[in-house]
């Protein structure tokens, strides 16, 4: 309440400026867009999961017609240069990878040569057509084998297969295993999953040879650093490329990286003088875009007998798949930096590798470190079952509380201004866990399966340039913006996030009218466009509403001080104290009072642009304001989940009865936006968690390419989401924002195992790992049945 | 096989000639032939819904249609949900509520709503949910979709004439 009252833009529930267009049928994206005529352009892809290309024939592909050309990826080595990846990070092994592979693939659905043609109709035609002689080698489709000694090796640059290995310790592990009650040990298993936005990747190059510039359409959340890429690897300069993106079917994640298909679109533009569009379909993009998380986490607790965790360990192995486009420890460096969250845990130790496999490759989904919550409420929820107390209490004693804040965890990153203690008990007390424990009784009694699941979040959201460079991790976490007030006093203004849903029109407008001092009504945020946008580093994690939002908020201030000044020499004061902008208005303060000087912006724009002769001393002429914004090294939401279940223990089907969120954002900009993100973030967490998985069987096929394979969850299947809005602003960041949307799929998928695990304690038998699925479910079933029949003979 | 046949389609009151190709999807041709881009495509094989249009009233898979098959056929798609610039109930509530993010599956889940209360105006949430269960959603979680369509439900019959 309090954090909203001192805001007049912020916090309004505004509806989405965007929603117009689409509920018309009127989007722009990318498909949309292409002039008729555009030649098309698709990818031969390898059967195999790992092969060398002995030769390819494109003979009769070529003889086609309506064939342009077909191209392999020596004929793309000529025209671009090779992704190396080197950051100078210990136990990361550098790599280099072409634009498309050259001797062998590295898995079921690496792209081995690409086909230009009329239609996308012919184009198909074509691929077919085109003769690859393939030589199979043995493969590695899982980090057991792609680990055993002698195992293939996925990269034949490196010695193994294991391309990043960190470890870290804090505080003395082996003194408080002998100090501890038990030493209690836990396995986590999180499935691979790939993004699935509902639209696809595709993009279309157009290379104008008289300016000799490249025109790069195409969907991105980060349209400069990906410009930035492009122009590397094409051998052009940054200013010979520009990246627009028009309105995007989605991303989570998916649309960061410069992929080999997009560049060899962009190359074969160029190499062909002539515009091309490509749009992947959906087998491709489930088997070959990018996949995400199989991360395997075992933890090993040592607590006191009253639950108290004394040192904790971590063992993560990542199954990182075929090709780095990010540095193979990114994702799995932040789970481990940041998981004990919300305990105070001293003593800590990690080990993570990073694991290469004939798979597509990893890259961020949203919430990139989406396991880490699970593993450490769900090794406290393990604490409490072998212990034989009560989940909540160990939750209490380990939880950290206000007078523990700020707290440097065990690998120094800092919390401070988070609440998680307080969402706790939010979420308990809404929750009612006494009035539950008597229902779970009784549905026990009757042989039922009733469960409770809770889960606290800390969630890091905004990551500043010193986190990247303490985290050993490449990159930098500024944002730019710039604010122009136009002669008629309209406002424009840019910033370098690109939305792919998230609907940043309409926040990003009331950051800039709250620091400006306007309605949001009259504020455009332009976005998306290279050549319009200042460079920033794009949408990424949960970094929209502080690094977008604050830069834009703060640009917008500093563009209130020059109307101010401007305004204060038409009022012939000395300066503008006593000045502020209002709805566009200017207004002077009188005793307690702010009264109108009857100076609208338009005013104060059409002095500052037609009239600057008459402007304040030193005073420039317009008024086109930039700034740019390093947010502090972390920002931190905080959030708690609670979900109550009851399985059918007979088909093996979860049905979740009630799930609530409390949560702690920070300053919302727009509640219905962040409501919006709050439930997206929720439904994907349990879809993930309850039924998507890609699966590969042990020859590297990968078996599940078509959405009746890869299961998203629909409406019947997820349930209505309570929550509980707990905001406290951070104290470090401009209007107090903290960011957010990541959070809900970090809860979701530990609350709903913790949910489940508490309904099977009667079976004595715990899942382990995802998807949480009927077949799983009736595995862990039957397994029960079975050690009870053991125990009867017995 | 593949030489092009002309046709004609009668798409949002309006009767278009156009020559294609017989295996070319009803989907694409709405979209490169006639330029209706509101019909999306997610997956072309009849899972996401994303290309749902209405054939002769009903709600249908524009990606698992030929457009050779539409001869004598009444279609309707996104384009003429909207009553000139005025949003449907439906349109609006979906903007008044925050039922969709990214958009993409948005024509295909208005087109299979619109048809549904048509002939059930006063659907419950389980029905809802189930009516939509043939579209997916990655963005929403689906919660304000469901609401935002109680909502119009209830908006269209305060409209009808008593
Ligand atoms: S595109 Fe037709 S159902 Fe997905
Ligand atoms: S709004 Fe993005 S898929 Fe539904």
């Amino acid at each position: 309440m309090s954090v909203a009252a001192k805001f007049s833009q912020i916090g309004k529930p505004l509806p989405r400026r965007e929603d117009r267009r689409f509920l018309l049928g009127k989007g722009r994206y990318l498909d949309d867009i292409v002039p008729p005529g555009v030649a098309q352009v698709c990818f031969l892809r390898a059967p195999h999961a790992h092969a060398r290309i002995v030769g390819i024939d494109s003979t009769a592909a070529c003889a086609l017609p309506g064939v342009i050309g077909v191209f392999t990826g020596r004929d793309l080595a000529e025209w671009t240069t090779p992704l190396r990846l080197a950051p100078p990070i210990e136990g990361l092994h550098p790599v280099e990878m072409t634009t498309l592979p050259i001797d062998k693939v590295r898995f079921h659905g690496d792209p081995v040569a690409v086909v230009v043609a009329r239609d996308r109709y012919v184009a198909e035609d074509a691929v077919d057509l085109i003769e690859v002689a393939y030589e199979p080698l043995p493969c590695v489709a899982d980090t057991a084998s792609a680990l055993a000694p002698g195992a293939a090796r996925v990269d034949e640059s490196l010695p193994d297969n294991l391309v990043s290995h960190q470890s870290f310790s804090a505080g003395d592990l082996a003194a408080r295993r002998a100090e501890a009650a038990r030493v209690i040990e836990t396995t986590f298993d999180l499935q691979r999953h790939t993004h699935v936005p509902l639209e696809t990747r595709g993009c279309m190059a157009d290379w104008d040879e008289g300016r000799e510039h490249l025109t790069m359409q195409i969907g991105t959340q980060v349209p400069h650093p990906l410009r930035g890429q492009l122009a590397g690897r094409l051998g052009l300069s940054e200013s010979q490329v520009t990246v627009i993106s028009p309105d995007v079917g989605g991303a989570f994640g998916q649309k960061i990286a410069l992929y080999r298909e997009e560049l060899a679109v962009a190359a074969l533009s160029r190499h062909l003088g002539q515009p091309l569009h490509w749009r992947e379909d959906r087998a491709e993009n489930l088997m070959a875009a990018s996949h995400a998380r199989e991360t395997r986490c075992v933890t090993r607790a040592a607590v006191r007998g009253d639950g108290r965790i004394l040192g904790l360990e971590l063992e993560l192995v990542e199954d990182f798949g075929a090709y780095c486009f990010y540095p193979a420890n990114y994702m799995a460096r932040v789970i481990a930096m940041i998981l004990t969250g919300p305990y105070r845990i001293a003593d800590y130790s990690f080990d993570v590798k990073v694991v290469l496999t004939n798979k597509c490759g990893n890259g961020p989904m949203r919430a990139p470190m989406a396991i880490t919550s699970w593993v450490m409420d769900g090794t406290l929820d393990a604490v409490a079952r072998e212990l034989g107390l009560d989940a909540v209490e160990v939750r209490r004693i380990n939880a950290l509380g206000p007078g523990d804040l700020p707290y440097t965890m065990a690998t120094g990153e800092v919390l401070a201004d988070i609440t998680s203690r307080e969402t706790l008990e939010g979420a308990v007390s809404a929750i009612d866990i006494s009035a539950f424990r008597a229902r779970q009784a009784r549905a026990r009694d009757e042989g039922r399966l009733v469960g409770l699941g809770l889960c606290t979040v800390v969630e890091s959201t905004t990551y500043g340039s010193q986190f990247y460079k303490a985290a050993g991790i490449p990159g930098s976490g500024h944002e730019a913006a710039w604010v122009r007030i136009e002669p008629s006093g309209a406002v424009n203004a840019s910033v370098g996030l690109m939305g792919t849903g998230q609907g940043y029109e309409t926040p990003l407008a009331q950051a800039v009218a709250e620091g400006l001092g306007v309605s949001a009504e009259t504020v455009t945020v332009h976005m998306g466009h290279t050549d319009i946008a200042p460079y920033g580093m794009g949408s990424r994690g949960a970094r929209g509403a502080t690094a977008g939002g604050g830069t834009l908020y703060l640009c917008a201030r500093k563009a209130q001080e020059k109307v101010l000044a401007i305004a204060a020499g038409m009022l012939s004061l000395n300066d503008a104290r006593g000045l502020r902008l209002r709805d566009g208005h200017v207004e002077r303060r009188l005793d307690d009072d702010w009264q109108p000087t009857g100076l609208g912006l338009k005013d104060i724009a059409q002095r500052a642009y037609l009239d600057p002769t008459a402007l304040p001393d030193k005073v420039a002429p317009g008024l086109d304001v930039s700034l740019t914004y390093d947010p502090p090294p972390m920002t931190y939401s905080n959030a708690t989940h609670a979900c109550e279940v009851e399985i059918d223990k007979f088909t093996g089907r979860i049905d979740i009865r009630r799930y609530l969120v409390a949560e702690d954002c920070g300053t919302v900009i727009n509640p219905l936006v962040v409501e919006g993100q709050q439930h997206g973030a929720v439904a994907m967490g349990l879809s993930g968690a309850l039924f998507e998985q890609v699966i590969y069987d042990e020859t590297g096929q990968n078996l599940s390419a078509t959405l009746a394979d890869y299961l998203v969850a629909t409406a019947t299947e997820l349930p209505k989401v309570e929550i509980i809005p707990m905001h406290t602003p951070n104290r470090s960041t401009p209007a107090g924002i903290k960011g957010m949307a990541e959070g809900g799929i970090m809860g979701a998928i530990g609350v709903i195992a913790n949910a489940v695990n508490d309904a099977l304690a009667p079976l004595g038998v715990t899942a382990t790992r995802m998807p949480l699925s009927p077949q799983y479910i009736r595995a862990l079933v039957r397994e029960a049945d079975e050690n009870q029949e053991r125990t009867g003979e017995a | 096989m593949t030489a092009p046949v002309t046709l004609s389609l009668a798409v949002n009151g309006a009767v278009h000639e156009v020559t294609v190709p017989p295996r070319k999807l009803l989907s694409d041709v709405l979209r490169e032939d006639l330029g209706l881009t509101g019909t999306h495509v997610g997956c072309e094989h009849g899972v996401c819904g994303a290309c749902t249009i209405l054939i002769d009233g009903q709600p249908a898979r524009a990606c698992l249609t030929f457009a050779v098959q539409m001869e004598g056929h009444d279609l309707t798609t996104i384009e003429a949900v909207s009553e000139g610039d005025r949003l449907s109930p439906l349109q609006q509530a979906l903007h008044q509520v925050h039922g969709l993010q990214c958009g993409f599956c948005t024509p295909g889940i208005i087109m299979t709503v619109t048809a549904y209360l048509r002939d059930h105006p006063d659907p419950d949430e389980v029905e809802i949910r189930d009516l939509l269960s043939g579209n997916l959603c990655r963005c929403t979680g689906y919660q304000n979709i469901v609401k935002a369509v109680i909502r119009a439900a209830a908006e269209i019959r305060a409209r009808a004439p008593a």
